[in-house]
């Protein structure tokens, strides 16, 4: 499972998505992924609506979210919602609320519920 | 804010203290206060609250372990649903979340009286709809506005009760032995029962839990938002019970402190607390609406609740569920305001909140059980003796509040209440949820900002 090739589709898809590129102008963070089981960290950056994704640690990440590896693929892919795992303890995010909804949504306008 | 290991954006200690004493702190606890000074036959009523303290600091352990384990905005529903099952964690964050109406309602039915004894031709009612209505724009503004005013609040609220409480206690006439400090009235234990009542919904800060990045911040600004509280209401207490040596007869009386300010400070006393209470309303208002409507948020994504309870507005703000409660709110506080029945909305609150403690001592119990080598940064005492011996304490607490006089007759109007919001939450999810989450997807729009 290449989380890697999600989190590099997703941007994609976010990056070709007009009304994401818009939303997010003035949003600029630095996401770390963290998967538990893998031991793997990932990250996504905002850079004025542009959408990057790479492999490592992120220092200076404004937000940072773990979970099982599966389970931050299936996120990024659309297969799953972000609440379901949240709501049941297994996709932990550290960071500012405002960040959260606007991740939220991002995965939201990208994928539906 | 960057930290050492350069996480950026995070809340400071400041913030987790100001939101768990701010929303303890409610307008209702000068209420208590009378009531704990008359049931500890005085002076000794510090004690009381202080005795009523080690308990809650014993519960906010429990939540001090849960919310290191799963440091989650969802809290209870993610703690509940490990630690018994969805069903009940599904009820109980319903039942929970109308909790924060009732407080509101109810503040604001003392709030309103209090404007009303300081502005006597206005009405009442106008200053409740002109608070509620400014503290849902503050949400509406984002949380960041939100949370300042909760901070600004909260220092001031308990740092101008302590300096009030002071210059009553300190001025000479005053003379305060220790015959005097603990002698303890026949219902003493009663006065730490109504004592514990001072410090609920210190634990309301646990949904803040991702915005600081050391899971140790949440348990310290409990347990120092707790000494706060202790302090703040132990000494007004202990200043209500010096100026009325016979705390009895302010029982009538909806605006006790305000009685208390005049006759210790004059017209300064007088103002002063009317300002405190101000502030108390403010951050339970604020805190109660920004924190349930993110709750109802999370629900309606999770389609237990309809999609439109997530729209966003563009400033990131859980819209729709924010107006909802704070017109339920406003509602209530209105019914309350024209029929007088307070009482019975405080001992509702009163009875879940403390259901919800002897929960969490469950709920502790059974995942040390459940997931034994689950990384837990704040273990909490005495697991499981002690959790069983809380929750059963608790579980009395909250039914003594149910059974509680509050209205003619004695008719336990709480009791019947909460059975029915209990039971109608149950159906609601036997048969309501399973539709919403078999509906159609692509709600999508449902929910997103405008542009």
């Amino acid at each position: 499972m290449d989380l890697l090739a999600a989190l590099e589709t997703f941007a994609e898809q976010c990056n070709q998505n007009q009304r994401l590129r818009q939303m997010n102008r003035d949003w600029s963070r630095l996401v770390e992924l963290w998967a538990t089981d893998t031991d793997q960290r990932y990250w996504l950056k905002s850079d004025a609506g542009s959408i990057t994704a790479g492999i490592g640690e992120a220092l200076e990440a404004e937000l940072k979210i773990s979970a099982r590896n599966d389970i931050l693929h299936d996120i990024f892919s659309g297969i799953i919602t972000p609440t379901e795992p949240y709501n049941a303890g297994d996709l932990l995010v550290k960071g500012r609320q405002d960040d959260m909804m606007r991740l939220d949504i991002i995965t939201l306008l990208i994928w539906g519920e | 804010m960057s930290t050492a290991n350069g996480f950026k954006r995070v809340l400071p200690l400041r913030t987790a203290i100001s939101t768990s004493a701010g929303l303890a702190s409610a307008a209702i606890n000068f209420l208590a206060c009378v009531e704990i000074a008359e049931y500890a036959g005085g002076a000794s009523a510090w004690l009381a609250l202080l005795v009523a303290g080690t308990l809650i600091i014993l519960a906010g352990a429990n939540f001090s372990e849960l919310n290191g384990m799963y440091p989650s905005s969802a809290a209870i529903r993610v703690w509940i649903r490990r630690g018994i099952n969805d069903n009940v964690a599904m009820v109980t964050g319903f039942v929970y979340a109308t909790t924060v109406i009732f407080v509101i309602a109810a503040d604001a039915f003392v709030l309103g009286h209090v404007f009303q004894a300081a502005v006597p031709n206005v009405s009442g009612l106008i200053w409740i709809v002109l608070l509620l209505g400014l503290v849902t724009w503050i949400n509406l503004r984002g949380i960041r506005l939100a949370g300042l005013v909760q901070d600004g609040n909260g220092f001031v609220l308990l740092a101008t009760l302590v300096i009030f409480s002071f210059l009553v206690l300190l001025h000479p006439h005053v003379s305060l032995t220790a015959q005097r400090l603990f002698h303890f009235g026949p219902n003493w234990l009663e006065a730490v029962a109504v004592g514990i009542f001072i410090y609920v919904g210190f634990e309301w800060v646990t949904p803040l839990a991702e915005e600081f990045e050391d899971s140790q911040v949440i348990p310290k600004g409990m347990f120092i938002a707790l000494g706060l509280i202790a302090v703040g209401f132990g000494l007004f207490t202990l200043a209500l019970a010096v100026v009325f040596p016979n705390a009895g007869a302010l029982k009538r009386s909806l605006v006790p402190q305000l009685i208390v300010g005049l006759r210790a400070l004059g017209p300064l006393g007088f103002w002063w607390m009317v300002v405190v209470s101000l502030t108390t309303a403010m951050t339970t208002f604020n805190g109660g609406l920004a924190t349930a409507s993110r709750f109802v948020y999370a629900l309606a994504r999770e389609r237990v609740l309809p999609p439109k309870m997530a729209r966003l507005n563009v400033k990131l703000v859980p819209q729709n569920a924010l107006l909802l409660l704070s017109f339920l709110s406003l509602g209530l506080a209105i019914l309350v305001y024209l029929t007088g029945q307070y009482l019975f909305l405080i001992n509702a609150g009163a009875a879940v909140e403390s259901f919800m403690y002897a929960i969490t001592a469950i709920v502790v119990a059974n995942l040390r059980k459940r997931e034994p080598n689950c990384h837990r940064p704040f273990h909490s005492w005495g697991v499981p003796w002690l959790s069983w011996i809380m929750a059963v304490i608790f579980l009395g607490l909250g039914i003594g509040s149910l059974l509680a006089p509050s209205g003619e007759q004695g008719f336990p109007g709480p009791l019947v209440f909460l059975v029915l919001l209990v039971a109608m939450s149950q159906i609601y999810v036997w048969k309501v949820v399973p539709r919403l989450k078999a509906q159609k997807r692509g709600v999508a729009k449902a929910v997103v900002p405008k542009p």
